[in-house]
Formats: C-alpha cells, sequence, structure tokens
C-alpha cells in the first residue's frame, strides 16, 4: 500500500470536505447540509462497540448462562443438532448476514492461526495489521484498501480470547494449527470493511 | 427284562409304553422348538443389530469418504477462483461499466455459435487460464486433477457479475446466467458462498450432473467479481468411489439425494428415483444411522437393514443451505444373502432337531420297556393273586421302587393265603355247627307229637316231622311231594286251602285259631257262629278233625320264603267238650226249671187258693175282690216269665239305636227287684244325666239285670248297691259296686268263664257274666270286674258315647211289651 499517496489522498479529501463543509455552513447557515461526513474511524468504531457489546452479551447471557444451566451447550455443529452456535461463529454469521443486507459494509473474524483457512488474513494489509495488532492490541489498525477502482476503508481491532470456550475450542480443535491460547490473549482480530464511495 | 414281553394290551387305548415314549418326546420337543424359535427369532435380531450398525459405519465411512471427494474437488476448483490473473480481470470488468448493446450483440452471436463470437469466448485470456488450469499446467506436481475429475467435468466457465459468460472452456454454455439459481446462490449479492447444485439432467451435455459454483472474490475478498461454474457427470464422477465398496454378493454403497434420486449405485442408474418412495425420509435425515425397512429401494420389498449417512461438508453447500436438497449414503445388503447365516443355523438346528427326536424316541423306547416290563409282570401277578393261584413269589430286580413294590405283592400273597387257610377252617367248623343245629331242629321237630310240615312256593312239601310222618304215610317221597298228595282232603277243603295258601296263609288264618284257642265254644252263643264255622280252620281228614295254622319261614337269603303248616288233632278234644257242654246244659236246665217253678208257684198257689175261696164266696162283691188278685197274680206271672224269655230272647232288632244309659240301668234294676229280694238293699245312684249310648237296649238291660242280679247276690239281700254313669271322653262308664264278700283272687280270673259259678247247685248256670260280657262287646263295649276279698265287687262297664239324639219310640221303650212268652233258644 501507498502510505504516502493514501495519506496525501486522505489529507486532500479532509481538506476538500471540510472546505466544502465549510462554504456551505457559510453558504446558508440555516440550511444543513446532509453532506456532513462521520470519520469512517468512529463508524468503524461504532461498529466494533456494537459487536463487542452484542458478542459480549450473547457469551455471558446466553451460551454461559446456557451451558450452566445445562439446557444447551454451544457447539461447533450446531446447525446439525441441538446447540447454540460458537461465539465466533454467531460473530461470523451476522457478518455474513450484514454483507447480505448489500451495505457493503462487512466484518468479520480473522486469526493469526485460524482452525479453518478461510479465517486466515485474506490481504497484506490485514496480515500487517494483525502483526501490529499482536505487539499493540490496545488500537485498531486502520487504513484504506482498494480493489479495482473501489476503495474501502478497513479497521482492524484486537480481539482477545474473552471466555474460556473460546481458549478450549480452538486448543482442542483437531484442525487448530495453535493449541496454546490462553484467556485473554489476543487471537486475531475484527477487520471491519466499509466502502469509501 | 427277565421275562418273555406279554401281549400288548387292548389296542384301542394307549399303553403305558406309548404313554412314556410320547411324553419324552414331547418332553424334548417342546424345549427344542421353544429354542429353536428363541434361537432362530434371537439370531435374527442380532443379525440385524449387526448388521445395522454395520451399515451404519460403513455409510458413515463412505459418506466421508465422498464428502472428502466432493471438498476435495471444491478445493480445485477454489485454486483457480484464487487465481489473482482471473481476479484482476474480473475486477477490471466489474469497474468497466459494461456497453449492455455490445454484451446483447455478443450473447446473440454466441447463441448463434457465430465462430467469431465463439472464438472471442473460447480463446480469451480468461478461458486459456481455465484450460491451464483444467490442463495442469499451474498446478503443483501433487494438485494436479486426477483423470477421473477431468474427464467427468463437462462444462467450466466464468461469469461476471451480471451472470454473463466470460471464459468457457467449451462451447456448451449458455450465455447468460443471472437467473440461475446456482449463480445467484454464489453470487449471493454479491457477497458471495460456495453453492453445490443438486443431481439434474442437463440437456446441453446429455448426462445428469451436479455443479460447483464458487464465487470469485476481490482480492480484498470483500466481494463478488464473478462466479467460476463447473458441470461435472455424477455417475462419472462417483462411480470409483461408490462402485468400488462391494461386499457379499449384493452389498453395496449408493449416493442419493433428499428426494430420493440416485447420484450413484453400482446397480440403479443414475437419476432414478428409488422404487419404494416411502422409504426416502426414513434414510435422509441429518444424521447417521440405520433402519428396518419393509423395502430395499432397489425394487425389493423384502424386509431390508439399510444403513445411511449425510455428507456433512457438501450438504452446507448443496442448494446454499443443509436443509435445502442434501445428499446421503446408503448401504444395503439383501435380505437373503444378509439372513442367509441364520437360514443355514436354522437348518443345521432343524437337522439337530430331527437326530435329537430320533434319539429321544429310542431312548423313551428303551426307556419305556425298562419301566412296562416289569409292570406288566406286576399286573400279571395281581390277576393271578386275584385268582388265588400264584404260585412262585414274583421276581423283579430293577433295584427301584417296582422291585420293592413286588416284594410288597409276595408278602400280600403270603398273607392273603394265610388268612384264606384260616377262613377255610372256620367255615369247616361252622359248616357243623350247622349241621348239628339242622339234626337238633329236626330231632325237636319230630319230639313235638302235632303234624308239621313245610311247603315251598309250588306247594311242594319240602320237610315233615316225624308226627307227620306217621298220621300221614306218605303216597310219593318225601319231601318232594304235593302237600295235597299227602293230605287227603276232599274237593272243598282242598281249594279251601289252596286259596288261603296262595294267600300265603295270612292274617285271618291265625286269628281263626287264636279264637278257638282262647275261647272254648260257648254253648249259650247263639248261632251268630253258624256262618264262620265253615271259615274255621279246621281240616277233616278221614274220620279225624284237625286244627291248623299257617306260618311263615323266611327264607335264607335270594331263596323264597316257605310256609309251614302246623296241624293239631282236635277230634278227642271236640268230643270232650261236646259231652261237657251236653252235661252243663243239663244242669243249667234244672236250675232253669227249678227257678221258673219257683217263681211261679207263689202267684199260682194265689190263684190256686183264691179260685178255691171264690168258689164258696157268694158275695159278688168279694167275688170280683178275689178275681182281681187273681189278675194281678197271673200278670206276675206273666212278667215272670216275659223275663226268663228276656234271658235268651234273641234281639228282635239287631239294629242299634241310641238310648240313655241311665233308663237302661233304672230298667235292669227295676227288673232285678221283681226277681230278688231287695228289701234291705241300699241303694245309690250316681248318674252323669242322660248319657245316650248306642246300644241294643234289651239286651244290654239283659246284661245289665244279670249284673245287678249278681251283685245282689252276693251280698245275701243286705248291704249296698252303688249305681254309677260318667262320660269320660268318648266313653260312657258304668259302675255296678255292692259290698258285697267280694272274690278271690283264684276266682276272679274264671268269673268270665261259661258255667263257672260259686253258687250252689241249682242257684245259678254260671253263664250270668258270661252272656253279660259277650252283650256288652256286641254293643261296642266292654267289662271289667275289680274285686278284693272283704271289701265287695265292682263291675265297671264302658260304652262308646254316641253323637246322635235319641230316637223317640224305638223299640227300648216298648220293651216293657215283649210280654208274650217265647220259647227259649237257650240249649
Amino acid at each position: 500500500m501507498d502510505y504516502f499517496g493514501f495519506a496525501l489522498r486522505t489529507t486532500a479529501i479532509t481538506f476538500l470536505v471540510g472546505g466544502l463543509w465549510g462554504a456551505g455552513a457559510l453558504l446558508s447557515a440555516k440550511e444543513r447540509s446532509t453532506a456532513v461526513g462521520i470519520a469512517p474511524e468512529k463508524v468503524a468504531d461504532y461498529i466494533h462497540a456494537v459487536l463487542e457489546a452484542d458478542r459480549s452479551l450473547y457469551t455471558t447471557h446466553v451460551v454461559n448462562r446456557m451451558q450452566e444451566q445445562g439446557i444447551v451447550a454451544a457447539t461447533e455443529q450446531w446447525e446439525q443438532g441441538k446447540g447454540l452456535p460458537l461465539p465466533a461463529q454467531f460473530l461470523q454469521h451476522s457478518g455474513r448476514l450484514v454483507a447480505e443486507a448489500g451495505y457493503g459494509i462487512r466484518y468479520k473474524l480473522i486469526g493469526f492461526s485460524p482452525i479453518y483457512q478461510r479465517n486466515a488474513p485474506a490481504t497484506e494489509f490485514e496480515r500487517s495489521a494483525l502483526e501490529l495488532l499482536r505487539r499493540q492490541p490496545d488500537r485498531p489498525v486502520t487504513g484504506v484498501v482498494s480493489s479495482g477502482r473501489k476503495q474501502y476503508f478497513q479497521a482492524i481491532y484486537a480481539d482477545r480470547a474473552l471466555s474460556p470456550a473460546c481458549v478450549t475450542c480452538h486448543n482442542s480443535h483437531p484442525l487448530s494449527p495453535k493449541q496454546d491460547f490462553k484467556l485473554n490473549d489476543v487471537m486475531g482480530g475484527i477487520a471491519i470493511t466499509i466502502p469509501l464511495e | 427284562m427277565n421275562a418273555p414281553s406279554p401281549p400288548s394290551p387292548t389296542g384301542a387305548r394307549w399303553g403305558l409304553k406309548t404313554k412314556i415314549i410320547v411324553s419324552m418326546l414331547l418332553v424334548g420337543l417342546l424345549p427344542l422348538v421353544v429354542g429353536l424359535g428363541m434361537a432362530f427369532w434371537q439370531g435374527s435380531q442380532e443379525i440385524r443389530e449387526v448388521s445395522g450398525e454395520s451399515f451404519e459405519a460403513l455409510a458413515t465411512e463412505a459418506a466421508r469418504k465422498l464428502d472428502l471427494l466432493v471438498v476435495e474437488e471444491i478445493a480445485h476448483t477454489a485454486r483457480i477462483a484464487n487465481d489473482p490473473t482471473i481476479i484482476r480481470e474480473l475486477e477490471r470488468r466489474r469497474d468497466t461499466p459494461s456497453n449492455s448493446r455490445t454484451s446483447t450483440d455478443l450473447e446473440r452471436r454466441w447463441m448463434n455459435r457465430e465462430n467469431a463470437a465463439v472464438k472471442s469466448l473460447t480463446d480469451n485470456s480468461l478461458s486459456a487460464l481455465l484450460r491451464d488450469y483444467f490442463s495442469g499446467v499451474h498446478s503443483p506436481p501433487g494438485q494436479l486433477l486426477p483423470q477421473v475429475v477431468r474427464s467427468s467435468t463437462k462444462m467450466l466457465f466464468l461469469t461476471d457479475t451480471q451472470g454473463a459468460l466470460v471464459g468457457t472452456m467449451t462451447d456448451h454454455p449458455a450465455f447468460r446466467h443471472r437467473d440461475a439459481r446456482w449463480w445467484q446462490g454464489a453470487f449471493n449479492k454479491g457477497v458471495g458462498k460456495l453453492y453445490i447444485e443438486d443431481l439434474h439432467f442437463d440437456e446441453r451435455v446429455n448426462v445428469y450432473v451436479f455443479t460447483i459454483s464458487l464465487p470469485i472474490m476481490d482480492s480484498l475478498r470483500h466481494g463478488a467479481v464473478g462466479v467460476l461454474h463447473r458441470v461435472i457427470d455424477a455417475k462419472e464422477f462417483f462411480s470409483p468411489s461408490t462402485h468400488t465398496i462391494r461386499f457379499g454378493k449384493t452389498g453395496h454403497v449408493m449416493l442419493i439425494n433428499t428426494n430420493g434420486i440416485v447420484i450413484s449405485c453400482p446397480i440403479l442408474p443414475t437419476g432414478v428415483p428409488l422404487s419404494e418412495p416411502s422409504l426416502t425420509p426414513l434414510i435422509t435425515p441429518n444424521h447417521s444411522g440405520w433402519v428396518q425397512a419393509s423395502s430395499d429401494g432397489h425394487g425389493g420389498h423384502e424386509t431390508s437393514v439399510i444403513g445411511f449417512a449425510p455428507l456433512p461438508e457438501t450438504n452446507r453447500a448443496t442448494n446454499g443451505s443443509i436443509e435445502e436438497g442434501s445428499w446421503h449414503t446408503f448401504v444395503w445388503q439383501s435380505s437373503d444373502e444378509l439372513f442367509a447365516p441364520i437360514q443355514h443355523l436354522f437348518s443345521w438346528v432343524l437337522m439337530f432337531g430331527l437326530v435329537a427326536i430320533t434319539l429321544l424316541v429310542s431312548l423313551g423306547y428303551v426307556a419305556a420297556g425298562r419301566i412296562v416290563t416289569p409292570v406288566r409282570q406286576l399286573q400279571q401277578a395281581a390277576q393271578a393273586i386275584g385268582r388265588g393261584e400264584l404260585e412262585r413269589p414274583i421276581q423283579i430286580s430293577t433295584g427301584d421302587e417296582l422291585e420293592d413294590l413286588a416284594g410288597e405283592f409276595n408278602r400280600m400273597n403270603a398273607q392273603l393265603k394265610a388268612a384264606f387257610a384260616g377262613l377255610t377252617s372256620q367255615v369247616e367248623l361252622k359248616t357243623q355247627e350247622v349241621r348239628v343245629l339242622q339234626q337238633s331242629t329236626d330231632q325237636i321237630l319230630d319230639a313235638v307229637p302235632t303234624p308239621i310240615l313245610l311247603i315251598d312256593a309250588h306247594e311242594v312239601v319240602q320237610y315233615i316231622n316225624q308226627a307227620g310222618r306217621e298220621s300221614f304215610p306218605a303216597q310219593g317221597t318225601v319231601p318232594g311231594s304235593s302237600l295235597f298228595s299227602i293230605l287227603s282232603l276232599d274237593q272243598a277243603q282242598q281249594k279251601r286251602l289252596q286259596a288261603e295258601f296262595r294267600a300265603n296263609g295270612n292274617a285271618p288264618l291265625t286269628a281263626a285259631m287264636s279264637t278257638a284257642e282262647t275261647a272254648p265254644r260257648d254253648p249259650l252263643m247263639p248261632d251268630t257262629d253258624h256262618d264262620s264255622a265253615k271259615h274255621r280252620a279246621q281240616l277233616q281228614i278221614g274220620s279225624r278233625t284237625y286244627r291248623y295254622q299257617w306260618f311263615r319261614l323266611p327264607a335264607r337269603p335270594g331263596g323264597e320264603d316257605s310256609i309251614g303248616l302246623v296241624l293239631r288233632d282236635t277230634t278227642d278234644e271236640s268230643r270232650l267238650q261236646d259231652q261237657l257242654v251236653q252235661a252243663e246244659k243239663s244242669g243249667s236246665l234244672g236250675v232253669l226249671t227249678a227257678g221258673i217253678g219257683h217263681e211261679l208257684n207263689n202267684p199260682l198257689f194265689g190263684i190256686i187258693g183264691l179260685g178255691e175261696v171264690m168258689q164258696d164266696e157268694q158275695d159278688m162283691e168279694m167275688i170280683k175282690s178275689y178275681a182281681k188278685d187273681i189278675v194281678a197274680h197271673g200278670r206276675r206271672m206273666a212278667a215272670i216269665i216275659r223275663d226268663f224269655t228276656g234271658v235268651i230272647d234273641r234281639e228282635t232288632s239287631d239294629k242299634p239305636i241310641s238310648v240313655p244309659m241311665e233308663h237302661i240301668v233304672d230298667q235292669a234294676l227295676t227288673t232285678t227287684q221283681a226277681t230278688v229280694e231287695m228289701q234291705n238293699i241300699v241303694i245309690h245312684k250316681h248318674y252323669a244325666g242322660t248319657t245316650p249310648v248306642l246300644v241294643l237296649p234289651d239286651q244290654l238291660r239283659q246284661a245289665l239285670v244279670n249284673l245287678v242280679t249278681n251283685a245282689v247276690q252276693a251280698m245275701n239281700g243286705r248291704g249296698t248297691l252303688t249305681l254309677t254313669t260318667a262320660v269320660a271322653g268318648k266313653t260312657v262308664s258304668t259302675t255296678i259296686a255292692d259290698s258285697g264278700p267280694g272274690i278271690s283272687k283264684q276266682h276272679l280270673s274264671k268269673v268270665f268263664d261259661p258255667f263257672f259259678t260259686t253258687k250252689g247247685q241249682g242257684e245259678g248256670s254260671g253263664l250270668g257274666l258270661t252272656v253279660a260280657r259277650r252283650l256288652i262287646r256286641k254293643c261296642g263295649g266292654n267289662i271289667r270286674l275289680e274285686s278284693h276279698e272283704g271289701e265287695g265287687t265292682i263291675c265297671s262297664i264302658t260304652l262308646p258315647l254316641c253323637s246322635t239324639p235319641f230316637q223317640q219310640g224305638d223299640p227300648w221303650t216298648t220293651s216293657a211289651s215283649h210280654s208274650a212268652p217265647q220259647p227259649s233258644h237257650s240249649s
């Protein structure tokens, strides 16, 4: 990725947007323009917050409770019988639903050593972002990526092993390449992709 | 065992031997049959279970294998889909706004198979890339497409985001696919998803195919930029995997979809449904298992065991989701083959059973022989004992209860013999006793002076005693002669005797006998006895008269009763009695004549005296007075004569009438006063009123006159006479009590005997009480005398009380008019 170019373009866009917004505000103080933008980082933060909240609620109040009460357990093959989706599957499936909704926004879980290869980082950006997150898990790695002529804002947040279920599954799954995860380890990241159009 | 087999018992019933054999057979056969059935059932069950589980395991294994095959094929296809060149080209095409007119034009030309158009699509860079991948140019050496996969792939082409064909290996595909389900499923609104299309017939390639569609994702894997579509011949693709799994002759694995359509089967062609639609839901659940179904899906309708399992990974992608159309393996083996082992087992067990039955029958035969032979021996021995013929002891040495039983039989036989021996001697003893008894009886009977005969039912004399033999010298042999050949009787007597004999010599005859015995002939008895004389039990045999009596002799059990006839010679007795009666008659006549003379003399002398006085008397008045006295004397004489005739007069009327008893008593008293001196006799009367009795009044009066006369005479003209009547129940009792000297005990029993008298010669005939008793008995009453010496005598008469009222004007009231003297019938 051409970070310099990206920064330049971002600055230019910011200026452009800011200038337009300023001119608009000046020209018509009363007419609030709908073109008021929100920084994609913010959008990504919002989305991430919602995702985290949802998954955390699902993990704590659905999966853990059901399992503790012995009613139903979370299992990977939840579709083929009685069982709840694993928290990770919950997020992946909701991500698929969001993608199929057609707004162009996507989010997914990616990992350093995923059980299924389809959840490995798909691009160089994702790979390097994960590397970065391994060292600095507290802040998301953001950037603009492009496919052909299409550009997307991507923010990747570190994802930790929040519940023992995550650790147990990854450490015991026969396809898992890494089996020494501990609770609260950074297992990968949540990648949120927003089209920039 | 040690005696020859006796003839078997009667054929109709089952002998002991047959029963033992049959029971042994049943005892053996029943468990055998039950066991066989159980074994067969259990075996079938086990085979079903084991086969079912094996089939399930095999189905699961086959499913995994086929799943891997499909997954591998998807991976192969994914490698093409991940090719950066293809991704870039399709990204470029996505970013370049398409010219719809050019596209439509190309479509038209593709449809028309214009060479340029076809070439532009089949020979472009994308198509070349596909071909390269297909031929393995870009593949590392280990990842070459296998030959099977290559040959089974019928089409491989790419579409862009609009579903338009952008590159193809062959010229078969259509141009636009936007509306195809597989395209929509794989493109998935730009998100992209693996889509495996279920089995269907593709007309372009003319085979049953399934397809794998993969989205081509952009370089960011953010969205789909195209779809890679691969059409695979199902049969060619799967057959190398499914057809190799064979077991037994018919066991195989097949692949079907949820609609029951065969995808691959070594027996059924691809694309046909299973023969039994109802089978499909049983074997296509989302988990593995086995069922026992009523058909095998291959046209057979036998009960089949079928194992099944889904292809989990493949099913996730077939028709876009796990619910819509999934693929399942199906493992089946023909029932005949499956249950062949149990059939074999069954045959074997059946053979074993037959052998066992044969053994059982033979063993039963032997065992029955061992049991039955001694039993038959015992049976014969028992029969011999019953006949008393068992000489030798029974010899059975089986060493069990039968031997003990034989011992018991022997002991029983010995005891029976001993008992019989004792019995015989006793019988002899008793026989002797009986003989002695018989002899003594005979001697006793012979000693009896009267003839005694025993006659059987056929009038044949069985026995006749010594006296009989002497009296009736037998014409024929006795016993054995007829009764009438021994007794020579006239016709009438014989008939009578026969009649009595037929009546078995019953009561009337014995009664006649008893009368004859207790009552010697009563010389005063009127001729009423004249009729019954004919029936008197008396026989005239020759010159001798016999009284006879029948008696019944109980027969011994089973025999007929005999009848005995006792004869008593009364010839001498009746002659003596007749002489006696004659003497008594003469005596009585003397007394009577004296009495009459004395009674009549007084008035007669009075009459004579008066008559003489009248002869000298002139005074008419005196004469009249004397005549009056003469008439009185005459009347008195007439009364005297009347009274005398009353003693012997027969009752003019035989018909009893109802009269008051007291009147008769008074009359009798009056009559007595006329003949006997009673001036110094005090008379007390205690009457119970007027008590009616049904009697012949004159006869009763006569009886009472006799009794009162007796009483007065007993007191010698001085004393107290008490007359009493009383009613007790239905009888009237009348007593005549005197205060005389009484009757001594020795005389008391004889007072009723005829001619018995304590009076002097000429004072009494000795017939008074006899006559009185006879008359009272004739009236249905009875008389009894009670007397204690020195205390007087009480004579009690009881008569039945009459319920009918008195009959006025009956003869009793006029009996006084029987004044006319009648000649006496008394003899």
